[in-house]
């Protein structure tokens, strides 16, 4: 067979799947829970020295006098790097001021206080209260532009105005969410291994083995990206917070030029809190107009972002609904905090509760089924359907129908319950870049390898499923290798590209492998390659399975030589656009605050799943981080001090084994697709949406900022009671 | 995160260790009694404190026991495990409100390491406190940065001029039982009622309790008064998998006829020390519990009550606390047996 007469790579018909769209077990889960897994954390090589970093206590300050020589003079101290500078100043707490190299991980902490800083503190402003005010320090020295920086507007003011003002039902809020962290389980680092010379090896938590080589090469003055080895065995967790050396990465790459040693470096959680990114905040005044019969007219926003020294991110408004008469303005607002960077779907999870917020308001004002309502607002079908599937699970009619008239239960009968939901949208596409090779050899081994990383996505158990079915073979007679920069070229996972850019290459390169393959096994059945096909463990003929080799046979028939089938980026085998919704139950107690999610459904499209298993746990992962985002996780920042007061997994509060609901992640089948599309950050994007609208239901109570804590429960009951 | 260097002793008696304390250190910073270490060692390693000398009590023979006489009480050493309080049969039935506080602690690991000495001589909570950077009042600043800063968790009751809430669980359980403790020093052995334990910042604000520098905390004992059996801890959480009390309530009572004959209501998590409220108690006493008089005693109970700027939420969940406790309490003749109600 000519290559002009191959046929167009397709994941084939659905029924035909043996291994993909099936619930599989992910391929390392035994090494990961036996902790033989090992995460850059668990390197330890000879000679390898601890890194350490000393960051500012203040928000913004000058150092005047950086004394290190008492750190220098210990013993068993091998390396100290300045990392100061005037021009640099120190613009948040967590500003990296120095850092050191010791033979031990309590030696390198000794160092670090052995160094003498003399800080000259500057005014600071760490909340958004403060940074607006007329009389507020600059964060960017901008020539008294002040902190908050417009970034566009879409509209005509006074034309949005006047059609407002017609509309027969008017909502106005001003909501907020703060600003979280990723809380990565594994906290940034690496071991960066230069011991002089032209070489060096990496091991990095990153959620790209392909982002590191080139940023180590330039730190360590090698000649080009080859002369790093990047390693990514496991990782744990990033969230989109670990792309490229990072800073960790900087200063271990720094430290190991003067070492000469292998230097691990890993963030303290401390560290982690104040200076590993963050998601931004955003504070937003919004404006609904609809009319009676519940379309949604004109709205009025305007968003600030909070993403301290950075931009911060929020998706357009309205987000996802159609909304025919906008005006909006955006802006970032400046503090002196660590800036935001990617967290899971940003700029969507902040839109998303602040849209549902007031689409649920305006839903309770006319007196409309809040899911109708969304339906009538909705113009894209796969939401009717992911509403219509959630309302069905969860059992929307259970809820009361009007917000707060439901019985008290629970054993002090001081409880409600109620329901709410939400929907949110994500791309999911991929691009090229990949570069995906398979190998097959006579003694039946067969491997398929990329330099990809699995962030706990699941990756490598997709990418054996994609291999083992093509070749009929169970997946433990398959072989993955991923995590090594010496493999051929992947995308860093963000946006949820990984599985769109990287599953179309392993399909086209297996695709390949095995075109290659019957083409040498063909003659020994006397047939064309054409007619062959892998199943169950062997090659057979299509329409005779008595004339069939097993793989073992087959592969013999190699020889000394080998199967080697690159494959790249195919278009048509992946796609773009995802729709998700999820739905709360939650029960709040009226007279603590108490919110406890009780139930949470999520139904995600994503085209053709390639494990069920794994986007079901994304799904429920992503309930959880949602949980946290809705009712506990914030960063705390004092005004006075201008610190985090919270930064440690003391007073960080994530949800825990009590905090989790009854979960029921539901695939969206009704969407046929048959291409691949990433879905891990869309998962979480309508969750704190569908909690804050489901405590409305319960109570009556309206809660616009995140998280819903007690407190503001509580005050929000007092307030309803008087009004 | 390493600790500054120090010295560490293994006394093997009670003296012994007691003649390593230095009497001279007012604020109990250069020599530090060791236990379980679940605070101290983390205040080490975040150098809060760093002593020069740690005494370990471990050393010594005969601090971890739990002994129940229906005549003389409950004794319990000092170097108790929380689990095995909270575990105890007999402490389950004639004390249910400190097993109850005990199963509340931390985590199960905590639990295992964490004794009951050292969880009612552990320092305050404070995000300004545990700070290593921040000097406040309580580390002999002249502020308490809570009183103007991000107080959602500080006190609303005895505040000024710090205003932590003693994180205790136990201990708020304890002044609810009538609890007394032990102490032995250098002139020997007192013992004093939980209530005389710990002190005011008014008072002192920078030592939670009365404890003298060369002071160890031996035995934790408790009348087996008939209120004890019918007692109950209620602990709010924020985080209900693992939290500190954002606000407690202990009450132990006795039912007869109906009425309310004798009782004593302890609340945590809103003061700096466990906070008693006699006042509330007289409401009660005397009474039938219906909704009115749970009311009235509610109200009662935090009267006084002077919340700060972010935590004026605490007031009503603290009432709530207090007419749940009662009623649990008080909704059938004979004694509730014992349950966890921490997460009800
Ligand atoms: C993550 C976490 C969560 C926690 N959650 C809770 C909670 O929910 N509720 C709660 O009540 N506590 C909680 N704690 C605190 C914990 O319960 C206490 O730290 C523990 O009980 C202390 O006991 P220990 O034996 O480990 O004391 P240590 O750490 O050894 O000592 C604590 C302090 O008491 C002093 N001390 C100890 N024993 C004596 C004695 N016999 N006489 C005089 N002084 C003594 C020590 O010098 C030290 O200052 C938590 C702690 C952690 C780390």
């Amino acid at each position: 067979m000519s290559q002009a007469e191959t046929k167009k790579t397709t994941w084939g018909p659905r029924e035909e799947h043996t291994l993909i769209n099936h619930h599989l077990r992910r391929l390392d889960a035994p090494e990961k829970v036996t902790g033989r897994a090992k995460y850059t954390h668990d390197v330890h090589l000879p000679g390898m020295l601890y890194g350490r970093v000393l960051t500012s206590p203040h928000a913004s300050a000058k150092v005047t006098n950086l004394d290190t020589s008492a750190a220098e003079a210990m013993p068993g101290v091998k390396a100290v790097v300045k990392l100061y500078s005037d021009e640099k100043g120190l613009k948040y707490e967590g500003d990296p001021v120095a850092a050191v190299a010791a033979t031990s991980p309590e030696l390198a902490d000794d160092a670090l206080r052995a160094i003498k800083v003399t800080y000259e503190k500057l005014p600071h402003v760490v909340t958004p209260k403060d940074a607006l005010r007329k009389d507020a320090p600059e964060v960017y020295k901008g020539g008294g532009k002040g902190n908050l920086r417009q970034s566009g507007s879409r509209g005509d003011l006074d034309e949005i105005k006047g059609i407002m003002a017609k509309c027969d039902v008017r909502v106005e809020g001003e909501y907020s969410t703060p600003i979280m962290h990723h809380v990565c389980l594994e906290t940034h680092g690496v071991v960066v291994d230069y011991r002089g010379g032209d070489t060096a090896t990496v091991w990095a938590s990153t959620q790209g083995t392909h982002s590191v080589p080139e940023d180590a090469q330039k730190a360590l003055g090698l000649k080009n990206r080859n002369a790093v080895t990047v390693l990514v065995d496991y990782m744990g967790g990033g969230f989109g917070s670990k792309f490229g050396l990072m800073l960790p990465g900087e200063i271990a790459c720094k430290l190991s030029l003067i070492a000469k040693a292998p230097i691990k470096m890993m963030f303290t959680r401390h560290d982690e809190f104040v200076a590993a990114g963050n998601r931004s905040g955003c504070s937003v005044k919004l404006k609904l107009g609809a009319n009676k019969d519940g379309k949604l007219v004109a709205m009025q926003s305007e968003v600030v972002r909070l993403g301290g020294l950075e931009q911060g991110a929020f998706a357009g408004l309205p987000y996802v609904y159609n909304v025919e008469n906008v005006y909006s303005t955006a802006a970032a607002l400046h503090t002196h905090q660590d800036g935001s960077v990617a967290m899971r779907a940003p700029g969507h999870v902040q839109a998303s509760f602040v849209m549902e917020a007031a689409v649920d308001e305006m839903a309770a004002k006319l007196n409309i089924d809040p899911l109708e309502f969304r339906k009538m607002n909705l113009k894209d079908t796969a939401y009717h359907r992911q509403l219509d599937k959630g309302a069905e699970v969860i059992g929307w009619n259970r809820r009361p129908k009007k917000a707060g008239e439901t019985p008290l239960v629970g054993a002090f009968k001081s409880c409600k319950r109620g329901m709410g939901c939400a929907v949110g949208t994500w791309g999911g596409g991929g691009y090229a870049s990949c570069v995906v090779d398979t190998f097959i050899h006579s003694d039946g081994s067969i491997a398929t390898q990329v330099g990809t990383q699995d962030l706990g996505t699941g990756t490598r158990t997709y990418i054996a499923a994609i291999l083992a079915e093509e070749f009929g073979l169970p997946m433990s007679a398959v072989e993955v290798r991923i995590g090594s920069s010496k493999y051929g070229m992947s995308v860093p996972s963000g946006g949820s590209t990984t599985t769109a850019s990287l599953a179309p290459a392993v399909k086209e390169s297996t695709t390949l492998a095995k075109r290659l393959f019957f083409e040498k096994v063909a003659p020994m059945l006397g047939v064309k390659p054409e007619n062959l096909t892998a199943k169950g463990g062997k090659i057979f003929v299509q329409g005779q399975p008595d004339k069939s080799l097993t793989w073992k046979q087959a592969c013999k028939v190699l020889g000394r030589d080998n199967i080697a089938a690159q494959g790249k980026w195919n278009a048509e085998l992946q796609g773009d656009g995802l729709h998700g919704v999820h739905f709360a139950e939650v029960e709040v107690d009226t007279e603590t605050g108490a919110v406890q999610v009780i139930k949470m459904v999520g139904v995600q499209d994503c085209g053709l799943p390639l494990n069920r298993t794994a986007v079901e746990s994304q799904m429920n992962g992503a309930m959880i981080q949602a949980i946290g985002y809705a009712l506990l996780e914030t960063n705390i920042p004092d005004p006075v001090t201008g610190n985090m007061v919270n930064a440690n997994m003391d007073d960080y509060k994530v949800p825990q084994a009590f905090e989790i609901p009854e979960m029921i992640p539901v695939i969206d089948d009704g969407d046929t697709r048959n291409v691949v599309i990433g879905m891990a950050e869309p998962a979480i994007i309508p969750g704190a949406g569908a909690i804050a609208n489901a405590v409305f239901n319960a109570t009556g109570v309206r809660i616009k900022s995140l998280p819903i804590t007690p407190d503001k429960i509580l005050r929000g009951l007092e307030r309803l009671k008087r009004s | 995160m390493s600790m500054k260097s120090f010295e560490l002793r293994n006394p093997k008696s009670l003296g012994e260790a007691i003649s390593l304390l230095d009497s001279n250190d007012k604020f109990h910073e250069r020599t530090k009694i060791l236990a379980g270490g679940q605070d101290l060692l983390t205040e080490m390693k975040e150098h809060i404190i760093e002593p020069e000398v740690v005494v370990n009590l471990k050393s010594i023979p005969g601090l971890n026991y739990i002994k129940f006489d229906p005549k003389t009480g409950l004794k319990i050493g000092a170097l108790t495990h929380l689990a095995d309080i909270a575990a105890d049969k007999n402490v389950r039935q004639f004390f249910p409100a400190l097993a109850i506080a005990a199963e509340s602690v931390g985590s199960a690991q905590i639990r295992n390491m964490g004794t009951i000495g050292g969880n009612l001589c552990q320092r305050p909570r404070c995000w300004y406190y545990r700070n290593e950077h921040l000097v406040c009042l309580k580390k002999g600043g002249k502020n308490c940065l809570a009183a103007s800063g991000e107080n959602k968790y500080n006190a609303i009751l005895g505040g000024g001029p710090s205003f932590i809430v003693h994180p205790s669980d136990t201990a708020t359980a304890l002044s609810a039982l009538g609890a007394t403790l032990t102490i032995s020093g250098a002139k020997g052995t007192r013992t004093v009622p939980i209530s005389k334990f710990f002190v005011l910042p008014r008072d002192n604000p920078r030592n939670e309790n009365i404890l003298l520098p060369n002071e160890v905390v031996t035995e934790i004992s408790i009348p087996n008064a008939p209120r004890n059996a019918r007692s109950v801890y209620f602990k709010f959480r924020e985080q209900v998998s693992m939290d500190w009390a954002m606000s407690a309530v202990a009450v132990a009572l006795e039912l007869s006829g109906g009425k309310v004959t004798d009782c004593r209501i302890v609340l945590g998590g809103v003061a700096p020390t466990p906070w008693h409220v006699p006042d509330a108690e007289a409401l009660l006493k005397g009474k039938a519990p219906t909704a009115e008089v749970l009311q009235q005693v509610a109200e009662k109970a935090l009267e006084g009550a002077i919340p700060l700027n972010q935590n004026g939420y605490k007031v009503g969940l603290t009432k709530a606390l207090v007419r749940r406790a009662v009623r649990y309490l008080t909704e059938t003749a004979t004694p509730p047996p014992y349950r966890d109600v921490n997460r009800m």
